[in-house]
């Protein structure tokens, strides 16, 4: 009883820490240009009846800018920053001395940032789609389970490089801007190495019923959605695994 | 219940940061004492279960110290100055109270008793970020007791407190020590080691180099040969008045260094200012050349003086 206690203290922390903090600014911005240009798409195009033009448009602007990009950056702003934040602000020698487990401690934190990333992305994908009338009804039933499975994968992993990383945001930026965009937008199979293809091969796969291909299929071959979904859970999985495996064993000795 | 170091080393790398030391302390206040690098943050880390000895054991009782176990007997207040800024001092003991696992009820009777041990009611509800040095000190100090430890672990605890609060804080580890409480304090400073506790370890270079009582370890040091290194002009003047003193063993020169062989440093640190003044011998470098030595000399003469 006491151990749970415990634990849902951290996590309520850890939650209002987060949410009241800089990565709550950082995020607002990705996600407000995304309101912007979304706003344009709808009022530039004038009618606002379904037609393929516009869900492929729109589609093209979620798989591509708010998928691959906005989702990591929210990821990583609160990923990287439930543990890392501690760890940088040297707050995390008080947890470690208390009588919760270390594994606990991670999925303390863990537990408490991935409402708040699911919340933000669903909330504001929602938005987005409910601002584009059909088009974006369409699209939100049809992509919101790959942007669900995208954000919990990106989120095991960004929680593996706060433990791994004593600056874990920075090279999660790096990690983000190098591996997810530059490698993950390579013709090839190199492609793969980057979280987002598979949450791109997933929403392709949702939206080729209404007649959604992907840009060039030559550069761009989606993986089946049932393969990338099982790629995603696997990689979540196996970052948050090793993610507690390190945090139970590592010393941080630059805390003091 | 004893916090002991069984054979304990600690490497950084190549580097090491405690060497084979092995001790036990028992409950009463005793003093870790050492200067800047000498091992003692390395100490308390391995004691508080943030670091894992290379080679050896550390003990809380009977519990691992890297346990969680271990962990609900102890209380640290770490040598940093970080805090959840944005909290009161009231809610960041708060807080820890509910970290290990009281009630809302329980941890909140138990921060407004800690506060008060510590001093800070009147000033708990200001936000750490607004918070003095000597301030931050207590609610570190308040954080460690909340949830009555048998060992304490304080890591420069004295630092930044005025001296009426020095004397609070004192008072309080007293009461805390007559309970049977074991506390072991970490300073670089003896006067205030001195003052609260007549137990000391010593430590330098990743060694223990002395314990016990504070008299202990200076009659120790008065029994104990030493061999210093003395740079003067003229150093042969020097040397040939330094073989006429009883307590001095040897003296080799060499160039404008001597090295001096003494049976008692105390009395030969006292004795040799007054001699070069005499003299008119000029002094450019004096340095006991036993690693060990220097430092409880170094600590004794500061806390002489």
């Amino acid at each position: 009883m006491k151990l749970l206690r415990a634990w849902t203290t951290l996590t309520s922390l850890t939650f209002r820490r987060l949410l009241w903090s800089a990565s709550t600014m950082m995020v607002m911005l990705p996600l407000s240009g995304c309101l912007l240009l979304v706003l344009r798409l709808y009022y530039h195009r004038g009618h606002h009846e379904y037609s393929f033009k516009e869900f492929r448009d729109f589609s093209e602007f979620m798989i591509l800018v708010f998928a691959s990009f906005v989702v990591p950056i929210c990821a990583l702003a609160y990923g990287t920053a439930s543990l890392g934040g501690d760890r940088e602000d040297r707050t995390l020698v008080f947890l470690l001395v208390r009588p919760i487990p270390r594994a606990l401690v991670l999925l303390a934190k863990f537990t408490a940032t991935l409402p708040l990333v699911l919340g933000l992305v669903v909330g504001s994908f929602w938005l987005y789609c409910r601002l584009s009338g059909e088009v974006g009804q369409m699209a939100f039933s049809l992509y919101l389970p790959a942007l669900l499975a995208m954000t919990f994968a990106y989120v095991c992993l960004f929680h593996l490089f706060a433990v791994a990383f004593r600056h874990s945001t920075i090279i999660a930026l790096i990690y983000a801007l190098f591996m997810e965009v530059l490698l993950g937008n390579l013709p090839g199979i190199v492609k793969r190495v980057a979280v987002n293809y598979y949450g791109r091969s997933i929403m392709y796969s949702a939206g080729a019923p209404e007649g959604l291909k992907s840009p060039d299929p030559e550069w761009f071959q989606p993986l089946e959605p049932e393969t990338a979904m099982w790629a995603l859970a696997g990689i979540a999985v196996a970052g948050l695994l090793l993610a507690l495996i390190v945090f139970s064993r590592r010393e941080y000795r630059d805390l003091t | 219940m004893l916090l002991s170091f069984e054979h304990v080393t600690k490497f950084y790398g190549a580097v090491i940061g405690v060497n084979d030391i092995s001790c036990r302390i028992g409950p009463g206040i005793t003093g870790l004492l050492g200067a800047n690098g000498a091992g003692k943050s390395t100490l308390m880390k391995l004691a508080s279960g943030q670091l894992r000895p290379t080679q050896g054991h550390v003990r809380i009782g009977e519990h691992d110290a890297w346990s969680t176990a271990a962990k609900h007997h102890l209380g640290y207040s770490p040598d940093l100055n970080s805090f959840y800024e944005e909290m009161t001092g009231r809610e960041f003991v708060y807080t820890m109270a509910r970290l290990h696992g009281f009630s809302r009820v329980e941890a909140r009777q138990r921060t407004a008793d800690v506060i008060e041990e510590v001093g800070m009611t009147d000033r708990a509800g200001r936000r750490m970020a607004g918070c003095s040095h000597g301030m931050r000190q207590r609610i570190k100090l308040a954080q460690a007791l909340v949830h009555d430890p048998w060992l304490l672990l304080l890591d420069e605890p004295l630092s930044g407190i005025d001296p009426g609060g020095r004397r609070e804080i004192n008072e309080l580890l007293f009461r805390l020590a007559a309970q049977g409480k074991t506390i072991l304090v970490s300073s670089h400073i003896l006067v205030e080691i001195e003052q609260l506790s007549n137990s000391i370890l010593m430590m330098s270079r990743g060694r223990i180099i002395a314990s016990g009582t504070l008299a202990e370890v200076r009659n120790l040091m008065q029994m104990r040969p030493m061999v210093v290194e003395i740079v003067a002009e003229p150093a042969r003047r020097l040397a040939a008045l330094l073989a006429e003193n009883p307590i001095v063993q040897s003296v080799e020169v060499r160039d404008h260094a001597l090295t001096v062989r003494t049976r008692n440093p105390q009395q030969f640190f006292g004795e040799i200012g007054e001699l070069v003044c005499q003299h008119g011998i000029e002094v450019r470098r004096l340095q006991p050349l036993d690693a060990g030595a220097e430092a409880v000399f170094d600590y004794l003469q500061k806390g002489r003086s």
